[in-house]
C-alpha cells in the first residue's frame, strides 16, 4: 500500500524536479539571450558611432608631393656650385564638409622653412553649378602659374612668369565662372597685390610682407579661356588674361622706363602702375601618343616703388681767426632716394611636349623675358637718372659775444639717382627635359636649362663693358661683364614622389 | 683555360635562353576598368573576344566610372568604361599628365530605368516627380498617386557615373540624405525587389524581379518604358551614351578589340546584355 503511494509520489517529485530544471535552463537561456541582445545593441551603437566618425573622415582628403633634386650650376658666381636640395615638400589638406564647400590648406615643409602656400575656402554655387567663390591665398589666374610644378614638364616656370607673379600665390578673393555646358572659363580676382614682392619698410629696408597689404591699392586680375575640339586633330584652348594694379611709390620722383624723369608725386601715398595683358594658347594632338604645344605672350608695365630714407647729423667746428673764436654748428639734413620707376616689359614662352608611351615624356621650352623694352641693348648701363644735389645754408645765423662768434647753419644733401644695369638685361632660356614616370606616384626628371643673357652695354677702349656685376667666391672677387654671354647653365636631376 | 671555356659555354647557354624567352610571345593583356553599369557588358565582350583571340587576355573590373577615370589618368588601366562623359577637371589631368585630351568612344546606349517593387501600384512618373522624390522634396507615395507610405530611396555611390548622370539630368541638385547608396545597379535592383515602398535607378541590363516605371518628360506628354525602340527614337527621356575612354588613339591589340566592339558582332552583345547599340 505504502509502496503503491511512494512510487507515484517519487515519480511526481522527479517530474517536478525535471520541470524546474527545464524552467531554470530556460531562464538561463533567456538571460543569456538577453545579455547577448544587449551586447549586440552595444556593438550596433558603437558601429553607428564609428560609421559616423568614419563618414566625417571621408570628407578630408590628403594629397601631396616631395621633390628632391641635385642641381649643378655652371655659373661661377654660385657657390656651392652643386648640391642636393628639397625643392618641395607639400601636404595638401582638403576638407569638404558639405557638397560644394571646400577648405584647402597646403603647407610647404622645406627644411628650415615652413610656409603656407595655399589657404583658402571655396564655395560652389549649388544651383547653376557655374560659379565658385574663392577667398584666401591661392594661385593667381594664369596658365603657367596654375599648372602645378608636380605636373610641369620642366623644373621651373618661365622667367617672365617668375618676375611678374613671384611666389605664384596671392591673398584675395576670386570669382570663377565655369558653365557646365560651355567650354569656357572666366576668372576674376582681386588681390592685395604685394604678394612675393619686396617692398620698403619705414626704415627703407626691403621686406616681403606675408599676410598684410603694403598699401591701400588693390589689384584686379581676370582670365578667360575657351576650349575648341578639333576632331581628329585634337583640341585647342585659347585665352587671355589681364592685370590692373598699382603699388604705392616710396619716392617722390617717378621715372619712365628709359630712366628719364616722368613726374613728381605729391606724396609717398601716391602710386605707380602695374598693368599688363597676355594671350595664351595650348594645342593638344594625338601623334603616336600625346603631343602639346603651349605658349603665352605678356606685355605691359611693371613698377618698382623706390626707396626714400632721411637722416640728420649735427657737426661742430671751432676755429680761431683774427683773435675771434668761430664756433660753427652745422645741421646736415640728408635725403637718399631711389626713384620709383615704371618699366615696360614683354615676355613669352613656348613649350613642345611629347609623351612616348605612358611612362616617358620629353619637353623643350624656349622663354624670353625683356624687363625693359624701352632700352636698346647699348643703352643699358648708360641710361641713368641723377638729380642729386647739396645745398649750403645761404643765410647762416651768426651771433657775436665779445671775441666769440657763434654760427648756426643748416645744409641739405639730397641724393636721387637710379642707373640702368643688370635688372634691365633681356634673357632667352632654352630648357630641355626628360621625365620618366616609374609609377604614377614616382617621377624622375633630368633637365638642362640654358639661360642666355643678351649682350648689353658699351665696350670701352680697354675692352671691358660698362654693365658688370661683381661677386666674391671664396675670397676671390670677380665680375661678370654682360657685353658677353655669361655661362650660367643649370643641370637638374630630380625625383618626385606624389600621393 | 678549361674553366674559361666552361664559363663561356654557360654564358652562351644563358644568353641563348634569355634571347629564346624574349621571343616567346607573351600573352597580350588589355585592362578595362570603370563603370559598374557596364561591367556585365564589358565582361561579356571580353569573354567572347578571348574565345576567338586566345592570345589576348582582357581583364575587366568595375568600381564605378570615377574610379575607372582615375585609373586611366594614373595609368593603371588601358581602357576606362564610363557611363558619363569626362568632366573638364578630369580632361585637364589627362592634358597635364599625357599631353592628351583622351579618346572618347561611344560604345552603347542606355536608358536609365526606374525600378519599383512589383507590388507598387505606381506605374509612371514625370522627370520632375522623380527629381522631387530623389531630392527629398516628395517623401510620400500618396503625392504621386500611390499609397500613403514613406518613399524609400535606393541609389548609387558618388563614384558611379549613373549617380552623376541621374543627378544632372533628373535630381538637378543634391540627393536626399535618406537615399541609401549601394555598390552597383544589381544591389539597387535587389533592394527595391524586397521593399514594396522602394524606388531605385540604374542600367536596364540589371532589371529582373522589379517593375520598370514608365517615365514622361512633363505631365502632359506620353510616358515610355526604356526599350530599344523608345531609346532609338529618342522617346524615352533618360537616355545616355556609355563610353570607353583611352589616353591616346588605340593601336595594336587594343585597337583590334575596340574595332570588334564597334563591329556588328560586338554590338550584338550590347543588345543581348540589355543595352542598345550605337550603330
Amino acid at each position: 500500500m505504502i509502496g503503491g503511494l511512494v512510487l507515484p509520489l517519487l515519480f511526481l517529485a522527479m517530474t517536478l524536479q525535471a520541470q524546474m530544471k527545464v524552467q531554470n535552463d530556460l531562464d538561463t537561456v533567456k538571460q543569456k539571450v538577453s545579455t547577448l541582445n544587449d551586447k549586440v545593441a552595444g556593438v550596433e551603437e558603437r558601429l553607428a558611432t564609428a560609421e559616423s566618425d568614419l563618414a566625417k573622415l571621408t570628407k578630408i582628403k590628403l594629397s601631396g608631393y616631395i621633390q628632391a633634386q641635385w642641381v649643378n650650376y655652371e655659373a661661377s658666381n654660385v657657390y656651392p656650385g652643386n648640391y642636393f636640395m628639397v625643392r618641395r615638400a607639400r601636404i595638401k589638406f582638403t576638407y569638404e564638409p558639405i557638397n560644394g564647400i571646400v577648405f584647402v590648406l597646403q603647407p610647404d615643409f622645406q627644411p628650415g622653412n615652413i610656409t603656407i602656400k595655399d589657404a583658402y575656402a571655396r564655395a560652389n554655387d549649388p544651383w547653376l553649378k557655374t560659379f565658385s567663390l574663392w577667398v584666401g591665398k591661392f594661385n593667381r589666374p594664369n596658365y603657367e602659374v596654375e599648372f602645378s610644378s608636380s605636373s610641369r614638364e620642366v623644373p621651373e616656370r618661365s622667367r617672365v612668369i617668375r618676375a611678374i607673379y613671384p611666389d605664384e600665390r596671392a591673398i584675395g578673393a576670386k570669382l570663377e565662372v565655369t558653365p557646365p555646358k560651355f567650354p569656357l572659363k572666366f576668372q576674376l580676382a582681386v588681390f592685395n597685390g604685394n604678394d612675393g614682392i619686396a617692398t620698403p619698410d619705414a626704415n627703407g629696408n626691403l621686406v616681403v610682407l606675408q599676410n598684410i597689404d603694403y598699401d591701400n591699392y588693390k589689384d584686379l586680375m581676370a582670365r578667360l579661356t575657351y576650349d575648341f575640339k578639333l576632331g581628329k586633330w585634337g583640341g585647342l584652348t585659347i585665352g587671355a588674361h589681364g592685370y590692373y594694379g598699382r603699388i604705392k611709390a616710396n619716392s617722390l620722383t617717378a621715372l619712365n622706363s628709359d630712366y628719364t624723369y616722368k613726374s613728381t608725386l605729391e606724396n609717398l601715398g601716391k602710386s605707380v602702375p602695374k598693368q599688363w595683358f597676355g594671350v595664351e594658347a595650348q594645342f593638344y594632338a594625338d601623334v603616336l601618343g600625346g603631343l602639346s604645344i603651349k605658349g603665352e605672350y605678356i606685355t605691359g608695365v611693371n613698377s618698382i616703388p623706390g626707396i626714400t630714407t632721411s637722416a640728420s647729423a649735427v657737426t661742430s667746428t671751432n676755429v680761431i681767426k683774427n683773435d675771434t673764436l668761430w664756433m660753427t654748428t652745422t645741421l646736415t639734413k640728408t635725403s637718399n632716394s631711389t626713384p620709383a620707376i615704371t618699366k615696360s616689359f614683354s615676355g613669352w614662352y613656348v613649350y613642345l611636349t611629347k609623351n612616348i608611351g605612358k611612362r616617358n615624356q620629353v619637353a623643350v621650352r624656349y622663354d624670353w623675358y625683356n624687363p625693359n623694352t624701352k632700352l636698346a641693348a647699348d643703352q643699358i648701363g648708360t641710361a641713368k637718372y641723377d638729380a642729386s644735389k647739396t645745398t649750403k645754408d645761404p643765410n647762416p645765423v651768426k651771433t657775436f659775444a665779445g671775441n666769440v662768434a657763434t654760427v648756426t647753419q643748416t645744409d641739405n644733401v639730397y641724393t636721387s639717382k637710379l642707373n640702368s644695369g643688370t635688372s634691365d638685361i633681356p634673357y632667352g632660356t632654352w630648357t630641355f627635359a626628360y621625365s620618366y614616370y616609374f609609377t604614377d606616384n614616382i617621377k624622375f626628371m633630368i633637365a638642362y636649362e640654358m639661360p642666355m643673357n643678351k649682350k648689353v652695354g658699351t665696350v670701352g677702349a680697354n675692352g671691358n663693358g660698362n654693365v658688370v656685376s661683381a661677386y666674391t667666391v671664396n675670397g676671390v672677387t670677380s665680375a661678370y661683364d654682360y657685353s658677353n654671354v655669361i655661362k650660367q647653365n643649370v643641370l637638374t636631376v630630380r625625383m618626385q614622389v606624389k600621393f | 683555360m678549361k674553366n674559361s671555356r666552361k664559363l663561356a659555354l654557360i654564358a652562351s647557354i644563358v644568353l641563348l635562353a634569355v634571347i629564346g624567352f624574349a621571343f616567346i610571345p607573351a600573352p597580350k593583356k588589355i585592362t578595362v576598368k570603370g563603370s559598374d553599369t557596364m561591367v556585365i557588358l564589358a565582361q561579356k565582350w571580353a569573354e567572347i573576344y578571348m574565345k576567338s583571340n586566345p592570345d589576348v587576355i582582357v581583364q575587366v573590373t568595375g568600381g564605378g566610372s570615377g574610379t575607372g577615370i582615375s585609373a586611366l589618368i594614373n595609368g593603371s588601366t588601358d581602357i576606362c568604361n564610363s557611363s558619363r562623359a569626362l568632366k573638364s577637371s578630369e580632361m585637364d589631368k589627362l592634358k597635364e599628365r599625357y599631353s592628351s585630351l583622351g579618346i572618347e568612344i561611344p560604345c552603347a546606349k542606355d536608358g536609365i530605368t526606374i525600378f519599383l517593387s512589383e507590388n507598387n501600384p505606381v506605374s509612371e512618373l514625370t522627370i520632375k516627380q522623380l527629381g522631387d522624390i530623389f531630392s527629398g522634396k516628395t517623401r510620400n507615395w500618396k503625392a504621386v498617386g500611390g499609397p500613403d507610405a514613406e518613399i524609400k530611396l535606393y541609389g548609387r555611390e558618388n563614384s558611379s557615373g549613373t549617380y552623376v548622370f541621374f543627378q544632372e539630368k533628373v535630381v538637378k541638385g543634391d540627393y536626399a540624405p535618406s537615399c541609401q547608396t549601394l555598390p552597383g545597379t544589381a544591389a539597387v535592383v535587389n533592394a527595391v525587389s524586397k521593399d514594396i515602398y522602394g524606388i531605385g535607378y540604374g542600367g536596364a541590363a540589371y532589371a529582373t524581379g522589379v517593375k520598370h516605371c514608365k517615365v514622361k518628360k512633363v505631365d502632359k506628354s506620353q510616358a515610355y518604358l526604356a526599350t530599344a525602340e523608345t531609346i532609338a527614337k529618342g522617346q524615352y527621356p533618360i537616355t545616355r551614351y556609355l563610353y570607353m575612354y583611352m589616353r591616346n588613339r588605340p593601336t595594336g591589340d587594343a585597337k583590334k578589340y575596340i574595332d570588334w566592339i564597334l563591329s556588328a558582332d560586338g554590338q550584338k552583345v550590347v543588345t543581348e546584355v540589355g543595352y542598345f547599340p550605337v550603330k
